[in-house]
Protein backbone atom coordinates (compact mmCIF):
# COMPACT_ATOMS: atom_id res chain seq x y z
CA UNK A 1 0.00 0.00 0.00
CA UNK A 2 2.80 2.31 0.99
CA UNK A 3 4.66 1.49 -2.52
CA UNK A 4 1.30 2.52 -4.35
CA UNK A 5 1.33 6.07 -1.94
CA UNK A 6 4.62 6.60 -3.54
CA UNK A 7 4.40 5.87 -6.96
CA UNK A 8 0.84 7.72 -7.04
CA UNK A 9 2.66 10.89 -5.47
CA UNK A 10 5.22 10.80 -7.86
CA UNK A 11 3.04 10.65 -10.64
CA UNK A 12 1.45 13.61 -9.09
CA UNK A 13 4.88 15.17 -8.83
CA UNK A 14 6.03 14.32 -12.21
CA UNK A 15 2.33 15.80 -13.13
CA UNK A 16 2.83 19.30 -11.64
CA UNK A 17 6.80 19.86 -12.56
CA UNK A 18 5.93 19.21 -16.29
CA UNK A 19 2.66 21.77 -16.31
CA UNK A 20 4.88 24.13 -14.95
CA UNK A 21 7.45 23.57 -17.46
CA UNK A 22 4.95 23.30 -20.34
CA UNK A 23 4.01 26.40 -19.01
CA UNK A 24 7.11 27.91 -19.33
CA UNK A 25 7.96 27.27 -22.75
CA UNK A 26 4.42 28.79 -24.34
CA UNK A 27 5.59 31.84 -22.46
CA UNK A 28 8.81 31.37 -24.04
CA UNK A 29 7.26 30.93 -26.88
CA UNK A 30 5.27 34.41 -26.68
CA UNK A 31 7.80 36.58 -26.10
CA UNK A 32 10.10 34.62 -28.66
CA UNK A 33 7.67 36.01 -31.26
CA UNK A 34 7.49 39.78 -29.57
CA UNK A 35 11.54 39.54 -30.18
CA UNK A 36 10.55 38.61 -33.76
CA UNK A 37 8.22 41.22 -33.90
CA UNK A 38 10.81 44.08 -32.52
CA UNK A 39 13.45 43.23 -35.18
CA UNK A 40 11.25 43.58 -37.93
CA UNK A 41 10.25 46.78 -36.71
CA UNK A 42 13.52 47.47 -36.00
CA UNK A 43 14.43 47.09 -39.74
CA UNK A 44 11.21 49.00 -40.70
CA UNK A 45 12.48 52.12 -38.49
CA UNK A 46 15.89 51.82 -40.20
CA UNK A 47 14.22 52.12 -43.72
CA UNK A 48 12.13 54.38 -42.87
CA UNK A 49 14.58 57.13 -41.49
CA UNK A 50 16.10 56.73 -44.49
CA UNK A 51 13.41 57.29 -46.74
CA UNK A 52 11.98 60.14 -44.84
CA UNK A 53 15.38 61.69 -45.33
CA UNK A 54 15.27 60.82 -48.91
CA UNK A 55 12.33 62.62 -49.57
CA UNK A 56 13.12 65.88 -47.43
CA UNK A 57 15.96 66.39 -49.68
CA UNK A 58 14.59 65.72 -52.75
CA UNK A 59 11.81 68.74 -51.65
CA UNK A 60 15.13 70.74 -50.36
CA UNK A 61 16.49 70.23 -54.15
CA UNK A 62 13.34 71.09 -55.78
CA UNK A 63 10.88 72.45 -53.87
CA UNK A 64 7.54 70.12 -55.18
CA UNK A 65 5.13 70.29 -52.78
CA UNK A 66 4.47 66.70 -53.22
CA UNK A 67 7.86 65.34 -51.68
CA UNK A 68 7.29 67.41 -48.85
CA UNK A 69 3.62 65.34 -48.66
CA UNK A 70 5.61 62.69 -49.15
CA UNK A 71 7.83 63.20 -46.40
CA UNK A 72 5.21 64.02 -43.80
CA UNK A 73 3.15 60.88 -44.50
CA UNK A 74 6.83 58.77 -43.86
CA UNK A 75 7.10 60.82 -40.56
CA UNK A 76 3.80 60.05 -39.39
CA UNK A 77 4.35 56.50 -39.95
CA UNK A 78 7.27 56.88 -38.23
CA UNK A 79 5.90 57.66 -34.89
CA UNK A 80 3.34 54.96 -34.95
CA UNK A 81 6.57 52.53 -35.38
CA UNK A 82 8.02 54.14 -32.63
CA UNK A 83 4.53 53.42 -30.53
CA UNK A 84 5.07 50.05 -31.13
CA UNK A 85 8.48 49.49 -30.58
CA UNK A 86 8.18 50.94 -27.16
CA UNK A 87 5.17 47.98 -26.65
CA UNK A 88 7.31 45.27 -27.56
CA UNK A 89 10.31 46.44 -25.62
CA UNK A 90 8.50 46.48 -22.52
CA UNK A 91 10.19 43.83 -19.93
CA UNK A 92 13.52 44.74 -20.88
CA UNK A 93 15.22 47.52 -19.33
CA UNK A 94 18.09 48.11 -21.34
CA UNK A 95 16.28 47.68 -24.16
CA UNK A 96 13.54 50.62 -22.73
CA UNK A 97 16.17 52.60 -22.36
CA UNK A 98 17.36 52.46 -25.73
CA UNK A 99 13.85 52.90 -27.36
CA UNK A 100 14.18 56.38 -25.08
CA UNK A 101 17.40 57.23 -26.78
CA UNK A 102 16.05 56.47 -29.93
CA UNK A 103 12.77 58.69 -29.35
CA UNK A 104 14.75 61.48 -28.27
CA UNK A 105 17.42 60.54 -31.94
CA UNK A 106 14.75 60.98 -33.67
CA UNK A 107 13.16 64.12 -31.70
CA UNK A 108 16.29 65.65 -32.75
CA UNK A 109 16.15 64.01 -36.00
CA UNK A 110 12.58 65.69 -36.98
CA UNK A 111 13.95 69.28 -35.71
CA UNK A 112 16.79 69.42 -38.24
CA UNK A 113 14.18 68.20 -40.69
CA UNK A 114 11.83 71.03 -39.57
CA UNK A 115 14.48 73.91 -39.22
CA UNK A 116 15.60 72.78 -42.93
CA UNK A 117 12.00 73.24 -44.53
CA UNK A 118 11.59 76.76 -42.51
CA UNK A 119 14.79 77.93 -44.10
CA UNK A 120 13.89 76.78 -47.39
CA UNK A 121 10.60 78.63 -46.89
CA UNK A 122 12.94 81.70 -45.80
CA UNK A 123 15.70 82.04 -48.03
CA UNK A 124 14.43 79.75 -51.04
CA UNK A 125 16.38 77.04 -52.49
CA UNK A 126 19.67 78.65 -52.45
CA UNK A 127 19.94 79.19 -48.95
CA UNK A 128 19.43 75.29 -48.22
CA UNK A 129 21.56 74.19 -51.08
CA UNK A 130 24.35 72.97 -48.83
CA UNK A 131 22.29 71.40 -46.32
CA UNK A 132 20.49 69.14 -49.21
CA UNK A 133 23.90 67.92 -50.52
CA UNK A 134 24.98 66.77 -46.57
CA UNK A 135 21.37 65.70 -45.51
CA UNK A 136 19.65 68.02 -43.03
CA UNK A 137 19.87 65.31 -40.40
CA UNK A 138 22.92 63.31 -41.17
CA UNK A 139 24.04 63.04 -37.62
CA UNK A 140 20.81 62.27 -36.09
CA UNK A 141 20.21 59.33 -38.80
CA UNK A 142 23.51 57.65 -38.51
CA UNK A 143 22.87 58.05 -34.17
CA UNK A 144 19.16 56.08 -34.73
CA UNK A 145 21.21 53.59 -36.79
CA UNK A 146 23.61 53.11 -33.99
CA UNK A 147 20.49 52.89 -31.40
CA UNK A 148 18.75 50.29 -33.96
CA UNK A 149 21.94 48.20 -34.24
CA UNK A 150 22.51 48.25 -30.44
CA UNK A 151 18.72 47.47 -29.84
CA UNK A 152 18.87 44.36 -32.49
CA UNK A 153 21.98 42.98 -31.70
CA UNK A 154 20.81 42.77 -27.87
CA UNK A 155 17.38 41.16 -28.84
CA UNK A 156 19.03 38.39 -30.90
CA UNK A 157 21.21 37.74 -28.27
CA UNK A 158 18.70 37.71 -25.84
CA UNK A 159 16.57 35.41 -28.23
CA UNK A 160 19.37 33.44 -28.43
CA UNK A 161 19.80 32.76 -24.58
CA UNK A 162 16.22 32.10 -24.88
CA UNK A 163 15.66 29.33 -27.47
CA UNK A 164 18.77 27.53 -25.87
CA UNK A 165 17.13 27.35 -22.40
CA UNK A 166 13.16 26.30 -24.12
CA UNK A 167 15.59 23.82 -25.92
CA UNK A 168 17.02 22.55 -22.06
CA UNK A 169 13.61 22.88 -20.71
CA UNK A 170 11.95 20.70 -23.54
CA UNK A 171 14.58 18.07 -23.31
CA UNK A 172 13.95 17.79 -19.61
CA UNK A 173 10.10 17.70 -19.87
CA UNK A 174 10.26 15.39 -22.13
CA UNK A 175 12.49 13.21 -19.91
CA UNK A 176 10.07 13.55 -17.06
CA UNK A 177 6.63 12.38 -18.99
CA UNK A 178 9.16 9.33 -20.21
CA UNK A 179 9.50 8.97 -16.18
CA UNK A 180 5.74 9.61 -15.85
CA UNK A 181 4.69 7.25 -18.56
CA UNK A 182 7.03 4.75 -17.10
CA UNK A 183 5.64 5.19 -13.82
CA UNK A 184 2.14 4.75 -14.66
CA UNK A 185 2.96 1.36 -16.88
CA UNK A 186 4.27 0.24 -13.49
CA UNK A 187 1.50 1.21 -11.73
CA UNK A 188 -0.97 -0.22 -14.56
CA UNK A 189 1.12 -3.30 -14.16
CA UNK A 190 0.51 -4.03 -10.35
CA UNK A 191 -2.98 -3.16 -10.60
CA UNK A 192 -3.45 -5.77 -13.60
CA UNK A 193 -1.58 -8.30 -11.20
CA UNK A 194 -3.43 -7.88 -8.10
CA UNK A 195 -6.80 -7.58 -9.97
CA UNK A 196 -5.88 -11.04 -11.63
CA UNK A 197 -4.33 -12.06 -8.22
CA UNK A 198 -7.73 -11.25 -6.48
CA UNK A 199 -9.88 -12.86 -9.48
CA UNK A 200 -8.50 -16.04 -9.25
CA UNK A 201 -8.75 -16.04 -5.45
CA UNK A 202 -12.49 -15.21 -5.53
CA UNK A 203 -12.89 -17.98 -8.77
CA UNK A 204 -11.00 -20.73 -6.04
CA UNK A 205 -13.11 -19.28 -3.21
CA UNK A 206 -16.65 -19.97 -5.19
CA UNK A 207 -15.35 -23.28 -6.39
CA UNK A 208 -15.30 -23.91 -3.01
CA UNK A 209 -18.20 -22.57 -2.38
CA UNK A 210 -19.91 -24.70 -5.16
CA UNK A 211 -18.31 -27.62 -3.76
CA UNK A 212 -19.78 -27.35 -0.26
CA UNK A 213 -23.32 -26.41 -0.94
CA UNK A 214 -23.14 -29.72 -3.53
CA UNK A 215 -22.10 -31.30 -0.32
CA UNK A 216 -24.80 -29.68 1.88
CA UNK A 217 -27.28 -30.24 -0.78
CA UNK A 218 -26.14 -34.00 -0.79
CA UNK A 219 -26.34 -34.44 3.25
CA UNK A 220 -30.22 -32.77 3.11
CA UNK A 221 -31.13 -35.32 0.77
CA UNK A 222 -30.00 -37.75 2.51
CA UNK A 223 -31.46 -36.73 5.61
CA UNK A 224 -34.66 -36.46 4.07
CA UNK A 225 -34.79 -40.21 2.89
CA UNK A 226 -33.87 -41.17 6.43
CA UNK A 227 -36.23 -39.13 8.06
CA UNK A 228 -38.80 -41.16 5.43
CA UNK A 229 -38.09 -44.14 6.41
CA UNK A 230 -38.01 -43.52 10.33
CA UNK A 231 -41.43 -42.16 9.84
CA UNK A 232 -42.59 -45.14 7.67
CA UNK A 233 -40.79 -48.16 8.67
CA UNK A 234 -40.33 -47.04 12.79
CA UNK A 235 -43.52 -46.49 12.85
CA UNK A 236 -44.63 -50.22 11.41
CA UNK A 237 -43.12 -52.10 13.89
CA UNK A 238 -44.71 -49.93 16.85
CA UNK A 239 -48.42 -50.58 15.74
CA UNK A 240 -47.02 -54.60 15.68
CA UNK A 241 -46.08 -54.44 19.15
CA UNK A 242 -49.50 -52.56 20.65
CA UNK A 243 -51.37 -54.27 18.14
CA UNK A 244 -50.57 -57.28 19.00
CA UNK A 245 -50.52 -56.41 22.52
CA UNK A 246 -53.92 -55.96 22.55
CA UNK A 247 -54.43 -59.25 20.91
CA UNK A 248 -52.80 -60.93 23.55
CA UNK A 249 -54.62 -59.13 26.23
CA UNK A 250 -58.03 -60.02 24.49
CA UNK A 251 -57.08 -63.68 24.07
CA UNK A 252 -56.02 -64.23 27.97
CA UNK A 253 -58.98 -61.88 29.28
CA UNK A 254 -60.32 -64.70 31.25
CA UNK A 255 -56.86 -66.13 32.69
CA UNK A 256 -54.49 -63.64 32.71
CA UNK A 257 -52.85 -62.67 35.89
CA UNK A 258 -52.52 -59.11 37.37
CA UNK A 259 -48.93 -58.88 36.87
CA UNK A 260 -49.27 -60.37 33.16
CA UNK A 261 -51.89 -57.36 32.70
CA UNK A 262 -49.45 -54.89 33.78
CA UNK A 263 -46.30 -56.24 31.64
CA UNK A 264 -48.35 -56.19 28.65
CA UNK A 265 -50.40 -51.99 29.79
CA UNK A 266 -46.17 -51.21 30.02
CA UNK A 267 -45.05 -52.75 26.47
CA UNK A 268 -48.37 -50.73 25.43
CA UNK A 269 -47.28 -47.63 26.87
CA UNK A 270 -43.77 -47.97 25.70
CA UNK A 271 -44.59 -48.60 21.84
CA UNK A 272 -47.03 -45.57 22.51
CA UNK A 273 -44.10 -43.37 24.19
CA UNK A 274 -41.64 -44.85 21.07
CA UNK A 275 -43.97 -43.44 18.74
CA UNK A 276 -44.54 -39.83 19.95
CA UNK A 277 -40.60 -39.61 20.28
CA UNK A 278 -40.37 -39.99 16.62
CA UNK A 279 -43.38 -38.08 15.62
CA UNK A 280 -41.71 -35.39 17.70
CA UNK A 281 -37.92 -35.80 15.97
CA UNK A 282 -40.05 -35.85 12.37
CA UNK A 283 -41.29 -32.35 13.74
CA UNK A 284 -38.29 -31.54 14.83
CA UNK A 285 -36.23 -32.42 11.50
CA UNK A 286 -39.19 -30.94 9.30
CA UNK A 287 -39.13 -27.31 11.15
CA UNK A 288 -35.73 -27.50 9.75
CA UNK A 289 -35.60 -28.26 6.40
CA UNK A 290 -39.74 -26.75 5.89
CA UNK A 291 -39.72 -23.83 3.39
CA UNK A 292 -40.37 -20.69 5.02
CA UNK A 293 -43.28 -18.31 4.77
CA UNK A 294 -42.42 -14.39 5.34
CA UNK A 295 -44.99 -12.17 6.30
CA UNK A 296 -45.86 -10.00 9.35
CA UNK A 297 -46.97 -11.74 12.33
CA UNK A 298 -48.93 -10.01 14.95
CA UNK A 299 -47.67 -11.32 18.32
CA UNK A 300 -50.42 -9.99 20.40
CA UNK A 301 -52.98 -11.79 18.33
CA UNK A 302 -51.08 -14.92 17.77
CA UNK A 303 -50.22 -15.43 21.93
CA UNK A 304 -54.41 -14.95 22.40
CA UNK A 305 -54.79 -17.63 19.83
CA UNK A 306 -52.31 -19.96 21.74
CA UNK A 307 -54.18 -19.86 24.80
CA UNK A 308 -57.10 -20.38 22.96
CA UNK A 309 -55.73 -23.75 21.77
CA UNK A 310 -54.66 -24.38 25.12
CA UNK A 311 -58.01 -23.74 27.34
CA UNK A 312 -58.52 -27.45 27.69
CA UNK A 313 -55.39 -27.62 29.30
CA UNK A 314 -56.54 -25.09 31.50
CA UNK A 315 -59.12 -26.27 32.77
CA UNK A 316 -59.61 -26.70 36.56
CA UNK A 317 -56.71 -24.61 37.05
CA UNK A 318 -56.32 -21.24 38.53
CA UNK A 319 -54.24 -18.60 36.28
CA UNK A 320 -53.27 -15.06 36.61
CA UNK A 321 -52.17 -14.02 33.44
CA UNK A 322 -50.33 -10.81 33.13
CA UNK A 323 -50.56 -9.90 28.93
CA UNK A 324 -47.99 -6.83 28.08
CA UNK A 325 -48.30 -4.77 24.47
CA UNK A 326 -46.69 -7.54 21.96
CA UNK A 327 -45.65 -5.88 18.24
CA UNK A 328 -45.56 -7.34 14.99
CA UNK A 329 -42.47 -9.43 13.15
CA UNK A 330 -41.62 -9.99 10.35
CA UNK A 331 -41.64 -14.35 10.35
CA UNK A 332 -43.74 -17.35 9.40
CA UNK A 333 -46.63 -17.23 11.26
CA UNK A 334 -47.34 -21.63 11.74
CA UNK A 335 -43.46 -21.69 12.82
CA UNK A 336 -43.77 -18.53 15.48
CA UNK A 337 -47.19 -19.96 16.44
CA UNK A 338 -45.11 -23.47 17.18
CA UNK A 339 -42.74 -21.20 19.38
CA UNK A 340 -45.19 -19.49 21.62
CA UNK A 341 -47.71 -22.77 21.79
CA UNK A 342 -44.44 -24.52 23.50
CA UNK A 343 -43.54 -21.70 25.34
CA UNK A 344 -46.72 -21.18 27.13
CA UNK A 345 -47.57 -25.05 27.82
CA UNK A 346 -44.46 -25.16 29.41
CA UNK A 347 -45.19 -22.14 31.46
CA UNK A 348 -49.02 -23.40 31.82
CA UNK A 349 -47.13 -27.33 32.34
CA UNK A 350 -44.45 -26.20 34.90
CA UNK A 351 -46.70 -24.21 37.48
CA UNK A 352 -48.99 -27.47 37.89
CA UNK A 353 -48.05 -27.20 41.57
CA UNK A 354 -49.03 -23.83 41.96
CA UNK A 355 -52.60 -23.10 44.01
CA UNK A 356 -52.41 -20.00 41.71
CA UNK A 357 -50.18 -19.82 38.30
CA UNK A 358 -49.00 -16.60 37.68
CA UNK A 359 -48.01 -16.03 33.79
CA UNK A 360 -46.64 -13.04 32.35
CA UNK A 361 -45.79 -11.86 28.62
CA UNK A 362 -44.32 -8.96 27.45
CA UNK A 363 -41.49 -6.83 26.08
CA UNK A 364 -38.29 -7.36 27.53
CA UNK A 365 -36.75 -4.28 25.51
CA UNK A 366 -36.80 -3.07 22.16
CA UNK A 367 -33.83 -2.24 20.21
CA UNK A 368 -33.87 -0.34 16.56
CA UNK A 369 -32.85 -3.97 15.29
CA UNK A 370 -34.69 -7.20 17.44
CA UNK A 371 -37.39 -6.71 19.58
CA UNK A 372 -36.86 -9.09 23.11
CA UNK A 373 -39.71 -11.11 24.36
CA UNK A 374 -40.08 -12.72 28.07
CA UNK A 375 -42.63 -15.68 28.85
CA UNK A 376 -42.04 -15.76 33.00
CA UNK A 377 -43.94 -18.02 35.42
CA UNK A 378 -43.89 -18.84 39.06
CA UNK A 379 -43.69 -22.03 38.60
CA UNK A 380 -41.34 -24.77 39.44
CA UNK A 381 -38.26 -23.18 37.37
CA UNK A 382 -34.69 -24.90 37.01
CA UNK A 383 -31.15 -24.92 38.26
CA UNK A 384 -29.05 -22.28 36.42
CA UNK A 385 -26.05 -24.67 36.07
CA UNK A 386 -28.53 -26.80 33.22
CA UNK A 387 -29.30 -24.18 31.21
CA UNK A 388 -27.24 -24.69 28.72
CA UNK A 389 -29.15 -28.52 28.31
CA UNK A 390 -32.87 -26.71 28.19
CA UNK A 391 -32.91 -26.21 24.39
CA UNK A 392 -31.62 -29.47 22.94
CA UNK A 393 -33.15 -32.44 21.88
CA UNK A 394 -34.92 -34.49 24.04
CA UNK A 395 -33.58 -33.00 26.80
CA UNK A 396 -35.60 -33.03 30.62
CA UNK A 397 -34.34 -31.33 33.81
CA UNK A 398 -37.51 -32.89 35.23
CA UNK A 399 -38.27 -36.87 35.45
CA UNK A 400 -41.08 -38.35 33.55
CA UNK A 401 -43.51 -39.22 36.55
CA UNK A 402 -42.97 -35.64 37.55
CA UNK A 403 -44.24 -33.43 34.20
CA UNK A 404 -44.56 -35.38 31.24
CA UNK A 405 -43.20 -35.13 27.53
CA UNK A 406 -40.55 -36.07 25.12
CA UNK A 407 -38.60 -33.25 25.78
CA UNK A 408 -38.76 -31.84 22.03
CA UNK A 409 -40.70 -28.52 22.95
CA UNK A 410 -37.78 -25.72 23.57
CA UNK A 411 -35.19 -27.74 20.89
CA UNK A 412 -37.91 -26.47 18.04
CA UNK A 413 -38.44 -22.86 19.79
CA UNK A 414 -34.79 -22.97 19.59
CA UNK A 415 -34.29 -24.16 15.93
CA UNK A 416 -37.33 -21.79 14.30
CA UNK A 417 -35.95 -18.55 16.33
CA UNK A 418 -32.66 -19.04 14.88
CA UNK A 419 -34.15 -19.62 11.47
CA UNK A 420 -35.91 -16.21 12.00
CA UNK A 421 -32.15 -14.98 12.73
CA UNK A 422 -33.02 -14.56 16.67
CA UNK A 423 -31.80 -15.77 19.48
CA UNK A 424 -33.73 -17.52 23.03
CA UNK A 425 -32.51 -18.02 26.56
CA UNK A 426 -33.72 -18.53 29.74
CA UNK A 427 -33.13 -17.64 33.36
CA UNK A 428 -34.68 -19.43 36.59
CA UNK A 429 -34.22 -20.84 40.12
CA UNK A 430 -35.10 -24.19 41.13
CA UNK A 431 -38.66 -23.62 42.38
CA UNK A 432 -38.73 -19.85 42.31
CA UNK A 433 -40.19 -20.01 38.51
CA UNK A 434 -38.66 -19.33 35.16
CA UNK A 435 -38.09 -16.70 32.39
CA UNK A 436 -37.87 -17.33 28.52
CA UNK A 437 -36.51 -15.21 26.59
CA UNK A 438 -37.32 -14.84 22.31
CA UNK A 439 -34.99 -11.98 20.08
CA UNK A 440 -36.35 -11.96 17.20
CA UNK A 441 -35.10 -9.34 14.44
CA UNK A 442 -37.60 -6.43 13.50
CA UNK A 443 -36.33 -5.89 10.03
CA UNK A 444 -36.53 -9.43 8.32
CA UNK A 445 -33.49 -11.59 7.75
CA UNK A 446 -34.40 -14.63 7.94
CA UNK A 447 -32.43 -17.41 6.61
CA UNK B 1 -76.85 -63.61 -8.61
CA UNK B 2 -72.77 -61.99 -7.82
CA UNK B 3 -71.02 -62.25 -4.90
CA UNK B 4 -70.82 -59.20 -3.03
CA UNK B 5 -68.25 -56.95 -4.08
CA UNK B 6 -65.08 -57.30 -2.14
CA UNK B 7 -62.81 -54.26 -0.49
CA UNK B 8 -59.43 -54.55 -1.88
CA UNK B 9 -56.24 -54.30 0.58
CA UNK B 10 -53.56 -53.43 -0.81
CA UNK B 11 -50.65 -54.31 2.08
CA UNK B 12 -46.82 -55.84 1.83
CA UNK B 13 -46.75 -56.31 6.05
CA UNK B 14 -48.93 -59.64 6.86
CA UNK B 15 -48.90 -57.83 10.43
CA UNK B 16 -50.80 -54.79 9.29
CA UNK B 17 -53.02 -56.57 7.26
CA UNK B 18 -53.27 -59.38 10.55
CA UNK B 19 -54.52 -56.71 12.75
CA UNK B 20 -56.66 -54.31 9.45
CA UNK B 21 -58.22 -58.01 9.42
CA UNK B 22 -58.88 -58.17 12.96
CA UNK B 23 -60.32 -54.50 12.88
CA UNK B 24 -62.98 -55.60 10.35
CA UNK B 25 -63.64 -58.47 12.00
CA UNK B 26 -65.70 -56.76 14.46
CA UNK B 27 -68.42 -55.50 11.85
CA UNK B 28 -68.20 -59.15 9.96
CA UNK B 29 -66.33 -57.50 6.75
CA UNK B 30 -63.72 -59.02 7.19
CA UNK B 31 -64.51 -62.41 4.34
CA UNK B 32 -65.70 -59.86 1.81
CA UNK B 33 -61.44 -58.49 1.76
CA UNK B 34 -59.21 -59.55 -0.43
CA UNK B 35 -55.60 -58.94 0.81
CA UNK B 36 -52.84 -58.52 -2.27
CA UNK B 37 -49.21 -58.56 -0.44
CA UNK B 38 -47.91 -56.26 -3.05
CA UNK B 39 -47.97 -54.05 -6.14
CA UNK B 40 -47.35 -55.87 -8.69
CA UNK B 41 -49.91 -58.43 -7.15
CA UNK B 42 -53.11 -55.63 -6.66
CA UNK B 43 -52.52 -54.84 -10.45
CA UNK B 44 -52.75 -58.49 -11.46
CA UNK B 45 -55.67 -58.92 -9.29
CA UNK B 46 -57.25 -55.61 -10.97
CA UNK B 47 -56.74 -56.67 -14.51
CA UNK B 48 -57.71 -60.03 -13.73
CA UNK B 49 -54.43 -61.87 -14.46
CA UNK B 50 -51.93 -63.99 -12.82
CA UNK B 51 -53.09 -65.83 -9.95
CA UNK B 52 -56.19 -64.19 -10.81
CA UNK B 53 -57.11 -64.69 -14.26
CA UNK B 54 -60.38 -67.35 -13.12
CA UNK B 55 -61.93 -64.64 -10.57
CA UNK B 56 -65.16 -63.56 -10.45
CA UNK B 57 -64.61 -60.22 -12.90
CA UNK B 58 -65.86 -56.76 -11.29
CA UNK B 59 -64.17 -54.17 -9.95
CA UNK B 60 -63.77 -53.87 -6.02
CA UNK B 61 -65.74 -51.56 -4.47
CA UNK B 62 -62.78 -49.77 -2.44
CA UNK B 63 -59.09 -50.20 -2.49
CA UNK B 64 -57.16 -49.53 0.65
CA UNK B 65 -53.32 -48.97 -0.71
CA UNK B 66 -50.15 -48.75 1.08
CA UNK B 67 -47.71 -46.66 -0.16
CA UNK B 68 -44.31 -48.54 0.57
CA UNK B 69 -45.07 -51.78 -1.23
CA UNK B 70 -41.87 -54.00 -3.09
CA UNK B 71 -41.86 -54.53 -6.67
CA UNK B 72 -44.64 -51.88 -7.20
CA UNK B 73 -45.13 -49.67 -5.24
CA UNK B 74 -48.28 -47.81 -3.96
CA UNK B 75 -48.09 -44.81 -5.64
CA UNK B 76 -47.37 -46.72 -9.28
CA UNK B 77 -50.50 -48.66 -8.38
CA UNK B 78 -52.89 -45.48 -8.06
CA UNK B 79 -51.34 -43.50 -11.69
CA UNK B 80 -52.40 -46.66 -13.29
CA UNK B 81 -55.43 -47.28 -12.15
CA UNK B 82 -56.22 -44.13 -12.97
CA UNK B 83 -55.10 -43.72 -15.81
CA UNK B 84 -57.09 -46.38 -16.78
CA UNK B 85 -61.00 -46.04 -18.06
CA UNK B 86 -61.79 -48.97 -16.08
CA UNK B 87 -60.46 -48.72 -13.02
CA UNK B 88 -60.37 -44.59 -12.59
CA UNK B 89 -63.55 -44.76 -10.68
CA UNK B 90 -62.91 -47.10 -8.05
CA UNK B 91 -62.36 -45.02 -4.97
CA UNK B 92 -58.62 -45.97 -3.43
CA UNK B 93 -57.80 -44.83 0.12
CA UNK B 94 -54.42 -44.62 0.82
CA UNK B 95 -53.66 -46.30 3.67
CA UNK B 96 -49.92 -45.71 5.27
CA UNK B 97 -47.17 -44.76 7.75
CA UNK B 98 -45.93 -41.92 6.20
CA UNK B 99 -46.86 -38.30 6.81
CA UNK B 100 -44.51 -37.05 4.80
CA UNK B 101 -45.78 -34.19 2.76
CA UNK B 102 -44.78 -34.89 -0.63
CA UNK B 103 -46.62 -38.28 -0.14
CA UNK B 104 -49.91 -36.75 0.16
CA UNK B 105 -49.47 -33.88 -2.25
CA UNK B 106 -48.76 -36.74 -5.20
CA UNK B 107 -51.30 -39.13 -3.69
CA UNK B 108 -53.66 -36.38 -3.77
CA UNK B 109 -52.28 -35.30 -7.53
CA UNK B 110 -52.80 -38.64 -8.50
CA UNK B 111 -56.10 -38.67 -7.72
CA UNK B 112 -56.38 -40.77 -4.46
CA UNK B 113 -60.04 -40.37 -3.07
CA UNK B 114 -58.36 -40.63 1.23
CA UNK B 115 -55.35 -40.33 3.11
CA UNK B 116 -55.18 -42.05 6.02
CA UNK B 117 -51.97 -42.27 8.38
CA UNK B 118 -51.89 -45.87 10.33
CA UNK B 119 -52.01 -44.76 14.15
CA UNK B 120 -49.56 -46.16 16.08
CA UNK B 121 -51.81 -46.82 19.27
CA UNK B 122 -54.06 -50.13 18.58
CA UNK B 123 -56.67 -48.56 19.83
CA UNK B 124 -57.07 -45.61 17.32
CA UNK B 125 -55.76 -47.88 14.29
CA UNK B 126 -58.40 -50.31 15.01
CA UNK B 127 -61.40 -47.28 14.89
CA UNK B 128 -59.79 -46.02 11.77
CA UNK B 129 -59.84 -49.56 10.10
CA UNK B 130 -63.04 -50.11 11.17
CA UNK B 131 -64.66 -46.60 10.22
CA UNK B 132 -62.98 -46.60 6.78
CA UNK B 133 -64.12 -50.34 6.01
CA UNK B 134 -67.81 -49.07 6.88
CA UNK B 135 -68.10 -45.99 5.59
CA UNK B 136 -66.22 -47.20 1.76
CA UNK B 137 -67.62 -50.81 2.14
CA UNK B 138 -70.94 -50.09 3.58
CA UNK B 139 -72.62 -46.81 3.24
CA UNK B 140 -71.23 -45.43 0.41
CA UNK B 141 -72.87 -46.03 -2.77
CA UNK B 142 -69.28 -47.01 -5.23
CA UNK B 143 -69.99 -46.15 -8.76
CA UNK B 144 -71.40 -48.13 -11.84
CA UNK B 145 -68.80 -50.97 -13.02
CA UNK B 146 -67.60 -50.38 -16.46
CA UNK B 147 -65.89 -53.30 -16.89
CA UNK B 148 -69.37 -55.20 -16.33
CA UNK B 149 -72.30 -55.56 -18.92
CA UNK B 150 -74.97 -53.36 -18.47
CA UNK B 151 -77.97 -54.97 -16.84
Amino acid sequence: MFGFSLVFVGILLICGISYRNIRVLLDHSGRDTRSYELIQVLRDIDVVTDEAEKHLRRYLVTGEPTYLDNYREVVKHKATLLMEIKDFARGSMDQEERVEQLSQAMDRQFAAQAAAIAKLAEGGIKAVKKTALDGPAKQEIAEIHRIVAAMDRHERETLRLRVRESAAQTRKTIALLAAGALLQLVLLASVYYLIRHDLTERRRVAAELKRHSAMLEAANKELESFSYSVSHDLRAPLRHIDGYAALLRKAMADSMNEKAARYLDTISTSAKQMGQLIDDLLVFSRMGRQEMFHTTVDLAQLVSMVRDDLRLDLHGREISWTIGALPSVPGDPAMLRQVFMNLIANAVKFTRTRPVAEIAIGVDRLTPTEVVIFVRDNGVGFDMRYASKLFGVFQRLHRADEFEGTGIGLANVRRIVHRHGGRTWAEGAPDRGATFYVALPTAGRAR
Amino acid sequence: MSPPKPILLAEDNPRDAELALVAMEEHHISDKVVVCRDGAETLDYLYCRGAFASRHRGNPVVVFLDLKMPKVDGLEVLRTMKSDANLRSIPVVVLTSSREERDLRESYALGANAYVVKPVEFGQFVSAVKELSMFWGIINEPPPDPSLPKT
